[in-house]
């Protein structure tokens, strides 16, 4: 069973990057012919489209970790820190392509900033063409990566807070003189940051290597590497050079964690100098309100750009540069129905059973785990998410291709499961470990077999991490465009693929009701992982309030 | 009248070869209670953890188990009859108290089933509180649940790891008293470090003194 199960999930990861390295050499004829590196190199694109995948990339990984470590210090231990955590699931729910086409609504010169502000302080009545969104620079990808990455590595920070006692570390700092924001830089940030080390290689990953966002709110001419790589995949022609192009792209994804090691060698020897200094640091007043600033605004971008997204759905008619819509009305929904309905469908089916088979396989993984029958690897589940998607789907495809399983809908689930289970199995593995195991011997010695503690003891206890692991695993799944693209050979059309392909060939108003369905399906999966657990425990607590009515206050 | 308990020359080494128990033999008759004494970290509970087949992996073994005329050691914890009340209760928060008890009930029709549950409610005081959320019980509710739950799952011997030294002093003497009239017709093994927990007829046994460390270059044979 161990090996059945880590045989699944390295096939297609062994499979795909040699099916990515062979056409980069020639040695796959059938799908693709010439030699990819010379092509490659020498196409005139190659290297703006390598400096803006590195600028885009390299930038957004950096601000993300600055506006992380800003909410931490400033944020923390301030009435706005409930705002900030509470959040967190649900920015992480919305989709890329989701929030991506909701900022193009607030940024763009006919978005809801300049609107709010024209023509009265702007005397705009057109839309200016002073700037473009998407610029040429690929600012929009960045702020579009920033807000859609912040929340997931403060959330892995904040997983970890507790096991640090941020609390006690602050207050003996303090109380030897430090200043808070010296506290956290010398006593929290050099344990919490090789506890975050992973999440951020993740990201850094992501942010060199997206496409979907990237084919929204980055330039077109020249495009990020990846974009460029999509338009030589879907080209027979072009194919080699295509998968040589990733193999690049994933030699650039190493090289930049070899400098990030680096870059982390030597900010880690000079803050350990600068410990021994007994500097105590100023007052952070203006700082603090700065950095709480600038997480106001992150949160805000968000929210607006989900507001947006909802408005446009309903709008018949929004002028520029009126604030809000003239007119209103349903038919984005109902008259284009076609366009949503089919796409949710698919959407949906795929999200459950990837939900379902990721949750089933981790279960078993764990138990396996926890009964010493599989060894402790956490390592293996991350592949997926430190190769670039590019660089590993490019080959499964050409895989899939060879073997005739493309367009199967059970390979893009199969492929979709690839990238859910690393979440899920991050998500369950704290709390499988962490239950005390004499909840199982209890049962065991009241005559419980295997399974009838596994059913009946463990996973109700394990009820809340449960759902919040199928939650994101629905999410992860309805954000998947390349895998779906590319493994499903045109014939499974989901809200991402729709939204991703359809921008910019059809009406605004209803590539926002598809991003607002994408959005929605995830923030249920979210609402209902948040309320299941709480309606069955309420079940016995009822019970308790019938037999024992609470007396009625007058 | 349930069988007689029987260890049969216990050896119980740390995975670092440290030496707890060497050739530990005792045997309980139903009705009667052996307690086992002895300074912390002595191996008293790594004994129970052995006895019913939750020790660590790890842990070096070697002994007999016997209920009556048989073996058990190489029965699943499961099908081993060895009822076990800990220092925590384990009641399942999930559940209520009745599902608590029904959990710990073998066979029967549904409505035998809830007889046996209402019955050993009403004997232990605690009419009426089947539907009860185990959160709500106090600390001496929560103890009785635990043992006549433990109690109706049949067991053919009771295992006690210190499950009085949770409660205040009032309860801990009501809690004992329920506990040696429920458990009056089983083998009871009781593990504790106090010795106002053991009734005036039980047996001693004292564990703790020193004894060889195991050599880990030898095979072991479990």
């Amino acid at each position: 069973m161990v090996w059945l199960l880590a045989g699944l999930f390295l096939f297609p990861i062994i499979l795909g990057l040699a099916g990515t390295v062979l056409p980069s050499i020639g040695w796959l004829p059938t799908i693709a012919t010439g030699q990819g590196f010379s092509v490659i190199l020498s196409d005139p694109r190659w290297l703006p489209a390598v400096a803006l995948s590195l600028q885009t990339g390299i930038i957004a990984t950096v601000l993300v970790l600055a506006l992380t470590l800003l909410s931490l210090i400033c944020v923390h231990d301030t009435r706005l820190w409930q705002w900030v955590s509470a959040s967190l699931p649900p920015m992480l729910a919305v989709p890329h392509a989701a929030i991506a086409v909701g900022l193009l609504f607030l940024i763009s010169p006919s978005g809801a900033l300049v609107r709010l502000v024209s023509p009265e302080l702007t005397g705009w009545a057109r839309p200016p063409t002073q700037w473009v969104v998407p610029d040429a620079n690929g600012w929009s990808l960045i702020i579009g990566l920033v807000i859609k990455e912040t929340p997931f590595l403060l959330l892995a920070a904040v997983s970890q807070l507790q096991a640090l006692n941020v609390d006690a570390s602050l207050r003996i700092g303090r109380t030897l003189g430090y200043s808070p924001a010296r506290c956290w830089s010398r006593l929290i940030l050099p344990r919490l940051y090789p506890r975050i080390r992973l999440t951020l290689l993740i990201i850094l990953a992501f942010n060199l290597t997206v496409v979907d966002m990237a084919l929204l709110l980055g330039p077109g001419n020249p495009p990020t590497l990846s974009v460029l790589l999509m338009a030589l995949v879907n080209d027979p022609d072009s194919r080699a050079a295509a998968s040589a192009g990733a193999l690049l792209l994933a030699g650039l994804v190493a090289l930049c964690f070899a400098l990030m090691y680096l870059l982390e060698r030597w900010i880690a020897g000079v803050a350990a100098r600068r410990r021994r200094s007994g500097a105590r640091g100023q007052g952070f007043g203006v700082f603090r309100t700065l950095g709480q600033g600038v997480v106001l605004g992150l949160l805000l971008s968000c929210a607006a750009s989900l507001v947006l997204l909802l408005m446009w759905s309903f709008t018949r008619r929004w002028r520029f540069p009126d604030a809000w819509p003239s007119e209103w009305t349903l038919q984005n929904w109902t008259s284009r129905a076609d366009v949503l309905i089919d796409p949710a469908v698919t959407t949906l089916s795929i999200a459950l059973t990837v939900a379902l088979v990721s949750l089933v396989s981790a279960i078993m993984w764990l138990e396996l785990e926890r009964r010493a029958l599989a060894p402790r690897i956490d390592g293996m589940w991350f592949l997926p998410l430190l190769i670039p998607q590019v660089s590993l789907l490019f080959g499964w495809q050409a895989v899939a291709l060879w073997f005739g399983w493309d367009g199967h809908w059970w390979t893009v689930v199969y492929t979709h499961w690839l990238y859910t289970l690393p979440y899920v199995i991050l998500i369950l593995a704290v709390a499988w470990r962490e239950l005390d195991p004499g909840w199982g011997h209890a049962a065991q010695v009241l005559g419980a077999g295997y399974w009838r503690v596994l059913w009946k003891i463990r996973l109700p206890l394990l009820l809340r991490p449960l759902c919040q692991a199928a939650a994101v695993a629905v999410a992860v799944s309805v954000a998947q465009y390349l895998p779906t693209l590319l493994l499903g050979a045109g014939r499974h059309q989901t809200l991402a693929t729709e939204l991703v392909t359809s921008f910019g060939g059809v009406d605004r108003r209803v590539i926002a009701a598809l991003a607002v369905l994408q959005s929605l399906l995830p923030l249920l999966a979210f609402v209902m992982a948040l309320l299941y657990p709480r309606w069955r425990m309420s079940r016995v607590q009822q019970h308790v309030k019938s037999i024992n009515p609470q007396p009625v206050l007058p | 009248m349930q069988d007689e308990l029987r260890i049969e020359n216990l050896g119980l080494h740390l995975p670092t070869g440290q030496c707890l128990v060497q050739g530990l033999s005792f045997s309980i008759k139903a009705g009667q209670v052996l307690a086992l004494m002895g300074p912390s970290g002595s191996g008293k509970s790594s004994i129970l953890s052995w006895l019913t087949g939750t020790a660590d992996a790890r842990l070096h073994a070697r002994g007999d188990i016997w209920l009556g005329s048989q073996q058990i050691n190489n029965l699943p914890t499961e099908k081993r009859r060895l009822g076990l009340m800990l220092q925590q209760d384990y009641l399942f928060p999930h559940m209520s108290v009745g599902d608590n008890l029904h959990f710990g009930l073998r066979g029967g029709t549904r409505q035998s089933r809830n007889q046996r549950v209402s019955q050993s409610l009403i004997d232990a005081g605690l009419a009426g509180m089947e539907h009860r959320d185990p959160a709500t019980l106090s600390g001496g509710q929560r103890a009785r649940v635990s043992l006549i739950r433990t109690l109706l799952s049949d067991p053919c011997a009771l295992l006690l790891d210190e499950p009085f030294s949770g409660l205040d002093t009032a309860l801990r003497e009501q809690i004992r008293r329920f506990t040696w009239t429920a458990a009056q017709n089983l083998p009871v093994l009781l593990v504790t470090h106090d010795l106002a927990d053991v009734p005036a007829e039980a047996e001693i046994v004292t564990i703790g003194e020193p004894c060889s460390e195991l050599d880990l270059t030898e095979p072991q044979v479990q």
